[in-house]
């Protein structure tokens, strides 16, 4: 989808005008510099900030050692994979805003599994991520089937499923008997770099594939752009939007049992605060390395880029509101930003 | 082109005399186009004045300029007694000058009540704090109804009532502050082409009232029935020229039609009725839908049919309804002799149906992505082997449709948004004619598309023809159609009424046919 019109205008998706007839693009040196420069410019900021931190006295001392990178790495996997989640339905100009309370779900009703019940490890693993493709099947079916706006269903989802989980856990952290296996997946590392991230890129390069490599991928796209020309080329828009959704639930709920994995403990309170870092870094990868669409590599660098920042920051002396003060300020960039690249896409000026 | 047909005998026009609104040498030119020529407008206290005209005979442009929406070139316009420039006349002018404006679509809200409607860009009667006096509203709506003569209570919904009176709350809305003042001029821009046939009586009945009560009207229409019912004078529009205005007593059908198309009327002997033959692809049968009711047509292999037909008459919705855009209440639709499933677009290009719809940029054109996407939208499949999605092929694919359908873009990973009008449509036209269909439909093709593209775009269509898809198209472009088509069935009201095939087939018959109220083949 334009990026733009998703953050303008969630209800409807208004038909850009057609574009004005244009001379047929000219290719200089100095426009494919610009073009250049616009493709990786977080990737540049995010060396920028690095660098700043760096040298800057307040933080240069403690600032990015290995093993910042390391933690960056390891923590950030939860959220990157959650990341992945959201731009599938973004892409076909849908929202899941309940990304991050599935995987609070999965990993409170994963570690419920090891806990109460003493099931096998693959048993377990199987719970969190099937529980998160039901929860992508019911908003799905609320959205295709009802016609409710996205949304709103999934708002009312993530509600109601961070009801459910503090019914069901009482607001206590469920940690006895979860497997070494998985705990030690979620601290251990391969070669140096953290296990959860090796996981990282495997989802990562899933979606890839899944986006610019199967037919699911373009449709996603096509219906994104405009739903009734892909009605009218034949694709069967609903039974898209439905499949996208419940993609973004399985997603969220292995970020889910990676979640479980890392903290060890099926923590009801972590989970629905998840959402907007994951949406802050959809948009503000879809600035990037692709300039107006969802993508995988831009999103994955802006959840380092945010990561980091906010590591620097908090090095510098700020404290826990920073957190929010950064993720929220870098949404309204980036969709700032995505909304002007969009405009300029659909020819508007 | 023959003689230029004129006729004057409107009577009453020379200076003086009762008009309320008088527009003087009036001219619009857009770019090279010339919109308007020197065009005289004499609109009476009382009256209902029709301003009938083709597509694009100036009258939309007309009624704009009146508006103040656009300055005109030269020219004056004359209200109550003052003169002022065409080109300086502004919507502030137009409404002191008493003139008021309701448009095809009249700018209603159907959830809002009646009241509110009345009272949007109005205002609403407040009391202190801003409160909305409900009451005083609701009293003053009930008496717009009733001098309206509409029946509704203030307080329903407006979706509740019917398009005729949802159009006449509007004309109620436009006239509420001139408390049956008769200075000013009431202009309904077509307000009847989306209305089904008895709310168009309704509403006709009720315009009717409104000038007996004395309300001077300007009726904007293409419809020669509607003109024939309610008019008492008619200026005739074409070319951007006023070719005449006749009074009441001179109105005929025959003198309207003849004033539009511009030349006598001559008697049409439309072919018999067609047969089906070998090489029929499409075959319709009495297929009703939308505005579709009871179509029979054959289109043939190779051959390039087109359909004429006013707006409203039910072209686009024969070409929906045979993609499955529109679901069939009656008929059966064979393609290849087999029946064609109802409903469903998806089925009937697995049939080999292809369609180009006539909205490029709301119905077809994927704006963000690239001009190879766009080219591969209908057929993604084909590249989809051994789990992937072959780019390499479809990016060869891609070069040989730029290269083929003649698109000029800079490159087949442009955004499509970069491309002109008419190589958009290419690109739409290749999309569809790589999956070489039995049967292509293209509503409006050209539209949007510059002179230079339009012939390379119906040469692409003529080429697939000669390849032996059965082409089907629809434009409101009369003369267009009579230049590219084998032959072309015109529709009126939903059913073909005549099909033209050289050397009687020409734009001035289809727009003769189009247009006659009574069917003229026997």
């Amino acid at each position: 989808m334009s990026v733009d019109s998703a953050a303008a205008n969630p209800a409807a998706d208004p038909t850009p005008p057609a574009a004005p007839p244009q001379p047929a693009a000219r290719r200089s040196l100095a426009t494919m510099a610009v073009r250049l420069a616009e493709r990786w410019a977080l990737l540049i900021l995010l060396g920028v900030v690095v660098v700043f931190f760096g040298v800057w006295s307040r933080t240069s001392s403690v600032f990015l050692s290995v093993d910042d990178f390391r933690l960056i790495g390891s923590s950030q996997a939860v959220l990157a994979v959650l990341a992945l989640g959201t731009i599938v339905p973004l892409i076909c100009g849908q929202f899941d805003f309940s990304v991050g309370s599935v995987a609070g779900l999965s990993s409170v009703l994963t570690a419920a599994a090891f806990s109460h019940g003493h099931w096998p490890l693959a048993a377990g693993l199987l719970v969190g991520v099937a529980v998160g493709a039901f929860v992508g099947l019911v908003n799905g079916f609320v959205v295709t089937r009802f016609g409710v706006n996205s949304f709103i269903a999934t708002l009312g989802s993530a509600s109601v499923i961070t009801g459910i989980v503090n019914w069901y856990t009482q607001g206590l952290s469920i940690v006895q008997d979860i497997p070494t296996a998985l705990t030690d997946f979620g601290s251990g590392q391969w070669l140096g770099v953290p296990r959860t991230v090796y996981l990282l890129v495997v989802v990562a390069l899933v979606v890839y594939y899944l986006l610019d490599h199967t037919p699911f991928g373009r449709f996603l796209h096509s219906v994104g752009s405009n739903a009734e020309a892909a009605r009218l080329v034949g694709l069967r828009v609903p039974r898209i939007v439905f499949g996208s959704f419940v993609c973004s639930g399985t997603l969220a709920g292995i970020a889910g049992v990676l979640l479980l994995a890392q903290s060890g403990a099926g923590n009801p309170q972590v989970g629905s605060s998840l959402t907007l870092t994951a949406f802050s870094a959809a948009f503000l990868g879809a600035t990037t390395v692709r300039p107006g669409r969802f993508n995988v590599l831009g999103t994955l660098v802006a959840i380092f880029f945010i990561a980091v920042s906010i590591t620097g920051l908090t090095y510098a002396g700020a404290s826990d509101f920073i957190h929010d003060l950064f993720t929220g300020g870098a949404l309204i960039f980036a969709v700032t930003i995505s909304a002007q690249l969009g405009r300029r896409r659909a020819g508007v000026r | 082109m023959g003689r230029v047909l004129t006729v004057d005998t409107g009577g009453g026009a020379e200076d003086g005399g009762d008009a309320v609104l008088r527009v003087r040498h009036l001219s619009k030119t857009f770019g090279g186009t010339r919109a308007l020529a020197d065009v005289d407008l004499d609109v009476e206290r009382g009256e209902i004045h029709a301003l009938l005209g083709g597509n694009g005979s100036g009258k939309s442009t007309l009624i704009k300029v009146l508006a103040g929406v656009y300055a005109g070139d030269r020219g004056e316009v004359a209200t109550g007694g003052r003169t002022a420039r065409a080109d300086a006349w502004t919507p502030q002018d137009a409404f002191a000058a008493g003139l008021r404006f309701v448009h095809q679509n009249p700018g209603v809200f159907l959830d809002l009540s009646v009241a509110e409607n009345m009272a949007i860009g109005h205002g609403f009667p407040t009391a202190a704090g801003g409160r909305i006096r409900w009451r005083d509203l609701h009293a003053r709506t009930r008496e717009l109804l009733q001098r309206f003569n509409i029946a509704a209570v203030p307080e329903m919904p407006l979706g509740a009532l019917g398009p005729a009176a949802r159009t006449m709350v509007a004309i109620a809305r436009a006239l509420q502050d001139s408390e049956g003042a008769h200075g000013g001029v009431l202009v309904l821009d077509e307000p009847t082409a989306a209305l089904p046939a008895p709310e168009v009586d309704l509403l006709l009945d009720a315009l009717r009232g409104y000038a007996r009560a004395g309300q001077t009207i300007l009726f904007v229409t293409h419809r020669i029935d509607e003109v024939l019912d309610i008019a008492t004078r008619v200026t005739v529009l074409r070319d951007g020229r006023r070719v005449g205005t006749l009074p009441r007593a001179e109105i005929s059908e025959s003198r309207l039609v003849e004033l539009i198309v511009g030349r006598p009327l001559e008697h049409i002997y439309p072919d018999a009725a067609p047969t089906a033959s070998a090489d029929t692809v499409l075959d319709m049968r009495g297929v009703a839908g939308g505005l579709a009711r009871g179509v029979d047509l054959q289109v043939r292999r190779g051959e390039i049919t087109g359909l004429a037909g006013l707006i409203g008459s039910g072209t686009s919705e024969t070409l929906r309804t045979v993609f499955g855009l529109v679901p069939r209440s009656a008929g059966t639709v064979l393609l290849d002799g087999r029946p064609l499933a109802d409903f469903d677009p998806a089925a009937a290009m697995s049939a080999g149906v292809a369609y180009v719809p006539a909205d490029r940029g709301a119905e077809a054109i994927f704006v963000a992505m690239s001009v190879r996407e766009n080219l591969s939208a209908a057929g993604v499949h084909r590249y989809w082997r051994g789990l992937r999605l072959r780019h390499r092929e479809e990016q060869r694919d891609a070069h040989a449709s730029l290269r083929d359908f003649l698109i000029r873009a800079a490159s087949d990973t442009a955004p499509i948004s970069t491309l002109s009008g008419g190589n958009q449509q290419k690109v739409i036209l290749a999309r569809w004619l790589r999956r070489r269909p039995r049967l292509l439909l293209l509503d409006e093709p050209t539209q949007g598309v510059d002179v230079g593209a339009r012939a390379e775009l119906w040469s692409l269509v003529r080429r697939a023809a000669a390849e032996g898809t059965a082409v089907l198209v629809v434009s409101s472009d009369f003369d267009e159609l009579a230049r590219v088509c084998d032959r072309v069935a015109v529709l009126r009201q939903g059913r073909v009424v005549a099909e033209l095939r050289p050397p009687l087939l020409d734009g001035k018959r289809l727009t003769e046919l189009a247009y006659s109220v009574e069917v003229l083949s026997a």
